[in-house]
């Protein structure tokens, strides 16, 4: 007997790790036009940062978060600095840049495997659980689900409403003309890479809490991220809401369905690749459409 | 000795399986980033067959076309998309199959499956099999380069580059792009395919996480180095990694690094590839002009 409220409350616990990590990586894709494979490790670094701080350091898991922002962030401000910003400049092409970036993830996954190690880590919190009927709510997974909601409504709220936000917008939609009418688009540029990577930071730390730590994490949840952006329309902050839910489900009643058919459970991830895949050759513009608004 | 004889058997298979991407890449300008796939189904396919006693010729023939088919099928729907979704789609493919391997128990899935080397010696010392796999490699660096060079210094590779450089004037002077991408798709994973299977059977033992997404990158930065659109230059590239590697493992046994030399290797492999593509995006070796066959009537002139 399935418990479908327990699987509901799974795929948004997923949804909202996916959410967390795709708006970001939605907004670089959209405005420098070009996928960051080094995403994976701005999410693995959050989340050694967290553990960093958490269980090495033994300090409050809220400066956790906040320290797996700024790192994270930093890092991302950087690379856009120091490598990809003069790269395009100099008219480098598309799969250049592509391969810039996983350069970039080599060196930083690298960095993390000597510091910390490659044997998986966990933090040692012991995190409250509470049955709510039939459905098991562990803090942890709590945690992510806040944390998408704030993010999402303060990004709405950012994009809509703040200068910097519509700066973006407006870069992402027609860079030359923004930069026409006096926007500076090299810092709307830095601002976004910073905030992007710095999401991915915490989106990493939540992955890291509640599974393990290892260099390969931000690698392990790339492709359905992929799979969010790319559903949700390259660029779209609220196509990535939507795909970032249906990917969650996708994946939990793909466990379900593949348990009855007796597969194996490993195949949860092919859900969503064979998604991305589907919609890239289908329909490759997401959902997009949906939201004309924007 | 032996670890500089193993050295050039790698630099043998891997410098087949950079050609491949070179193929690809260096001159029709297509991003395959799933190029493990290809590598990885003529590895499986190799090991399977010649574990049910299949000869050797037949297992590597099969290995390149199992490799052929699954590279056309792919190419059939990804060769319509633009670059980063190909390159996308092409990763996630390689995903794909090292989990259908690893949770159908293909080749005993996680467990792996050993392989009997292909040149049978009974007996002999280490060495000398290592030396008839130089050979065996060899042979095939041979083949693949000189129809590589066929190829590329051919109208139709004159066609390849026309595309890369711009499709929709390649596609003005009638030519059928689609057609060329899925041909040159289908002949780079066969390549791909024969350098999987002489690596299965040197190795001798192959498990679904041999194949990492790391050893497209691998790949990747062999043909960046050396030149994209160069064949030499894929070899050189493949050339250079390995005895990078070779070189700094055998650096830690004289200087005492605070650093792990795999680590070690990788983060200087990313820093190196951004120095390339900052500095030296042609590579190492510049792409060489298109070598037309002398035309009898001109020598008479």
């Amino acid at each position: 007997m399935t418990n479908w409220a327990q699987v509901l409350f799974n795929s948004a616990v997923t949804g909202s790790l996916y959410l967390l990590s795709a708006i970001a990586l939605t907004l670089t894709y959209g405005l420098s036009r070009f996928p960051n494979f080094a995403h994976a490790e701005f999410m693995a670094l959050g989340a050694y940062i967290g553990y960093l701080i958490s269980a090495q350091l033994h300090l409050p898991f809220a400066l956790c978060i906040i320290c797996a922002f700024l790192v994270s962030g930093l890092l991302g401000l950087i690379s856009y600095k120091a490598i990809f910003g003069p790269l395009s400049r100099r008219g480098s092409s598309l799969i250049h840049l592509m391969i810039a970036s996983m350069a970039l993830g080599f060196i930083v996954r690298y960095i993390i495997a000597q510091i910390w190690g490659w044997a998986s880590l966990s933090f040692n919190i012991i995190w409250p659980a509470y049955d709510l009927g039939p459905v098991r709510i562990s803090a942890v997974w709590l945690l992510p689900i806040m944390a998408a909601l704030v993010a999402g409504i303060s990004m709405h709220f950012v994009l809509t409403r703040s200068n910097i936000g519509k700066a973006i917008r407006a870069t992402a939609s027609n860079p030359q003309l923004a930069m026409a009418s006096g926007i500076n688009t090299g810092r709307v540029l830095l601002t976004t890479w910073f905030l992007s990577a710095g999401l991915a930071g915490i989106a990493g730390l939540f992955r890291g809490a509640s599974t393990r730590l290892s260099p390969l994490m931000g690698w392990d949840v790339l492709l359905p991220v992929f799979a969010v952006t790319v559903l949700g329309g390259i660029g779209s902050f609220y196509g990535a809401i939507v795909a970032a839910f249906i990917i969650g489900l996708a994946e939990n009643i793909g466990v379900v369905i593949l348990t009855q058919l007796g597969l194996s459970t490993d195949y949860r991830m092919v859900v969503s690749f064979v998604i991305l895949i589907v919609v890239l050759l289908i329909k490759p513009e997401g959902l997009t459409r949906l939201f004309k608004g924007n | 000795m032996i670890y500089l004889l193993d050295m050039l058997v790698f630099i043998g298979i891997y410098g087949i399986a950079a050609m491949s991407l070179n193929l690809e890449y260096g001159f029709t300008g297509l991003g395959n980033f799933g190029k493990v796939a290809f590598f990885m189904i003529g590895a499986y396919t190799y090991a399977i067959l010649s574990q049910a006693g299949v000869n050797f010729i037949l297992c590597i023939g099969a290995a390149a076309v199992t490799s052929a088919v699954f590279g056309y099928l792919v190419s059939l729907p990804a060769l319509r998309l633009r670059e980063d979704y190909l390159a996308i789609v092409t990763l996630t493919f390689g995903e794909i199959i090292r989990t259908i391997i690893k949770s159908q128990g293909i080749g005993n899935g996680v467990r792996g499956i050993s392989i009997a080397q292909a040149i049978p010696l009974h007996n002999a010392p280490y060495e000398v099999g290592v030396i008839a796999n130089i050979g065996l490699v060899l042979v095939f660096l041979g083949l693949c380069l000189a129809f590589s060079q066929l190829l590329s210094n051919s109208p139709y590779g004159r066609i390849l580059r026309a595309i890369r450089e711009d499709q929709t004037a390649a596609q003005s002077y009638g030519k059928n792009i689609g057609l060329y991408k899925a041909q040159i798709f289908t002949v780079g994973s066969a390549i791909a395919g024969i350098a999987g299977a002489i690596y299965a059977q040197y190795v001798g033992y192959i498990e679904p996480d041999t194949f990492l997404p790391t050893l497209t990158f691998t790949i990747w930065i062999m043909v960046m180095l050396g030149g994209p659109g160069n064949n030499w230059g894929a070899v050189l590239g493949a050339a250079v990694v390995q005895i990078f590697q070779r070189g700094t493992n055998i650096l830690k046994d004289y200087i005492h690094l605070p650093v792990d030399p795999n680590n070690m290797q990788y983060i200087l492999f990313g820093i190196l590839i951004l120095l390339v593509l900052f500095y030296r995006p042609a590579g190492l070796l510049k792409e060489s002009p298109v070598k037309p066959p002398k035309l009898k009537e001109q020598a008479h002139v």
